[in-house]
């Protein structure tokens, strides 16, 4: 049972990747923009329309890819609690920039409420957030200054 | 957002995964906020990130969200578990991240990743919620013991990494 069937793994990524193309084709058609990537329909309350409106930086080219083979490239260097400082890789999700970044990795607790039956239940959280503002040079070549939030 | 003890972070029990996907363009779980969002005070290693009512989707767990909702086929020679399939659903979340306190400070200069600044590692507290169709989520009050890691930069990278 334990014997690997050589195809075992390329026929499944074959299968998965005709679903993924399935799921983005359906997605796109139902929603009108791309369900997938969801910039141009979210914005932070009070958000302007100009902030709203663009997907405009680009991503660092290094990252990890956690699922491999089936997960996507993240443009993401996750804190490692066990790597010094110094040996800190670049916490940007954005190239071409020059400004602040913030990241946390922070594990907690907290309450899960059923809001149809009002039972409550204790819940563990892991929050990777962050921050980055200032400067940067955008897919239209030009330089903004802007405030993105890591969510 | 995982059943079991606060702490707990194991993928076969995570619940809920609320992120605003990665963008068109590649880059990752990032969006623009309004600029008040976030202060910093970097010489004093303060920083905070506030927003409210940030509309983002519930990927149910973190395989899903980075196989854009195919979950993983479990197999004995993948070091993960199987997670089954889950299309996202819509949320909103609201969070204020508030870092302080130096713990070390380090200036780096990266020509494999090429960029350079100054960094540091500091504490860290979160308070957030979330809130969907049926179910709502409201963290512990802030607690700085909670910090596994954080960190603030003042950094150049990519054409202003010279």
């Amino acid at each position: 049972m334990n014997e690997q069937d050589p195809s075992f793994w390329k026929r499944v990524k074959q299968t998965r990747l005709s679903r993924r193309g399935l799921i983005h084709g359906v997605a796109g058609t139902v929603a009108g923009v791309s369900f997938l990537t969801p910039k141009l329909v979210l914005a932070d309350e009070g958000q302007d329309s100009e902030n709203a409106s663009c997907a405009i930086a680009s991503p660092i080219p290094g990252g990890v890819t956690p699922f491999k083979p089936f997960g996507v490239v993240v443009h993401h260097n996750p804190l490692n609690p066990a790597n010094p400082l110094a040996k800190l890789n670049d916490p940007s999700q954005i190239t071409d920039f020059d400004g602040f970044v913030g990241l946390t990795h922070i594990r907690g607790g907290g309450t899960g409420t059923n809001t149809n039956t009002g039972a409550t239940t204790p819940l563990a959280f892991q929050a990777d957030m962050g921050f980055s503002q200032g400067k940067f040079v955008g897919i239209d070549g030009r330089q903004h200054n802007r405030t993105f939030a890591f969510v | 957002m995982y059943t079991g003890p606060a702490g707990s972070a194991s993928l076969p029990l995570q619940i809920h995964d609320y992120n605003v996907h990665i963008d068109s363009n590649d880059v990752f779980w990032m969006i623009l906020v309004n600029h008040d969002a976030v202060e910093v005070n970097f010489d004093a290693g303060r920083a905070s990130l506030r927003v409210n009512n940030l509309n983002v989707f519930d990927d149910h767990d973190i395989a899903n969200s980075l196989t854009l909702g195919l979950g993983l086929p479990g197999d004995p020679d993948y070091p993960f578990p199987a997670i089954a399939p889950v299309a996202p659903v819509r949320a909103t979340v609201s969070f204020d991240v508030e870092w302080n306190g130096i713990h070390d400070m380090a200036q780096l200069n990266n020509t494999a990743q090429n960029f350079k600044g100054t960094f540091l590692s500091t504490g860290a507290t979160i308070k957030w919620s979330a809130e969907q169709s049926g179910f709502r989520f409201e963290s512990e009050s802030p607690d700085p013991s909670r910090n596994l890691i954080s960190v603030l930069g003042r950094e150049q990278n990519g054409v202003f990494f010279t």
